[in-house]
């Protein structure tokens, strides 16, 4: 169990020693998928309100932006009850989500 | 014995993002107010995401954490490539001057249009042309929009919200008759 856990250690710092050296380029996603982030596949979260977000699971990252009428109103669609996400939300990655 | 660990290995992990954490300087040319003095920060600089219904967002992927906003003009005005207006149908074709009643042919064409569409739910706006008041031209748009919404509702669609935006909305100029009759309109937003 001692040892799973120090595996889990150097684990997370080999990946944190790639990751956090100041990202140059914040407009590509990177490592084991990556690809320009404007392949984004999203679904829509339903907030508390009854309002849409549009709702994007990559695998590491998540997205989470308001959905906006063209007047810049919310938009509260009603396709499903509050505190619920629907549609391809976790599609864009390949990269498996446990959580 | 669980906690203590991963309390250590917390502070290890900060610790070494801090050290690797160093701040660059933003140039001047990275903002829009090409003369503003440099100012001390990270470069973020996003990318575009175009949500389902044509929409921009402002998009970043830090490394780790991913960031989204979505893209508006100053006045709040989402930045659209297309909309989801899905019909504007013109209110003199619906509506006599003045009167929020729609005409038998009108309610007819409204119902197979609701009955046809497949939205999830609708968004209807109405607008009204710049003659007689503010204040009037805000009541007698809610109230067309809102005798569209009832004709919707009658063929069993979803109305999301009903608005009257009165003359302050324009889509064309009001200065010619032309321009005024297509002002006088009520928008349908399909959601989907």
């Amino acid at each position: 169990m001692r040892l799973a856990n120090g595996t889990a250690l150097v684990i997370a710092a080999a990946i944190l020693a790639a990751c956090v050296d100041s990202k140059g380029d914040k407009t590509v996603d990177r490592g084991f998928d990556s690809k320009p982030l404007s392949q984004l596949k999203a679904g829509i979260w339903i907030d508390p309100t009854g309002c849409d977000h549009w709702i994007i699971d990559d695998g590491v990252e998540g997205y989470l932006s308001a959905r906006l009428d063209k007047y810049g109103k919310p938009v509260c669609s009603g396709a499903a009850p509050p505190n619920t996400a629907i549609g391809p939300y976790k599609s864009g990655s390949a990269v498996s989500d446990p959580i | 014995m669980t906690t203590k660990y991963s309390k250590a290995v917390l502070a290890g992990i900060a610790g070494l993002a801090v050290a690797l954490h160093v701040p660059t300087m933003g140039s001047a040319a990275d903002g829009d107010q090409g003369n503003a003095p440099a100012t001390i920060g990270e470069a973020y600089v996003p990318t575009i995401w175009v949500d389902p219904d044509g929409c921009e967002h402002w998009v970043m992927d830090d490394g780790w954490e991913g960031y989204m906003t979505p893209r508006v003009t100053r006045d709040g005005i989402p930045v659209c490539r297309r909309g989801n207006t899905c019909a504007v149908m013109n209110s003199d074709q619906l509506f006599a001057t003045d009167s929020a009643r729609i005409s038998a042919q009108g309610k007819a064409r409204l119902a197979e249009f609701f009955r046809t569409a497949g939205a999830t739910s609708y968004v209807i706006a109405g607008h009204t042309d710049s003659r007689a008041s503010d204040e009037y031209n805000m009541r007698l748009s809610l109230n067309r929009a809102n005798s569209v919404a009832r004709v919707a509702q009658g063929v069993g669609a979803r109305i999301a919200d009903v608005r009257g935006y009165g003359e302050r909305m324009p889509k064309a100029s009001n200065r010619s008759a032309a321009g005024m009759r297509e002002n006088r309109r009520v928008e349908i937003i399909c959601l989907r």
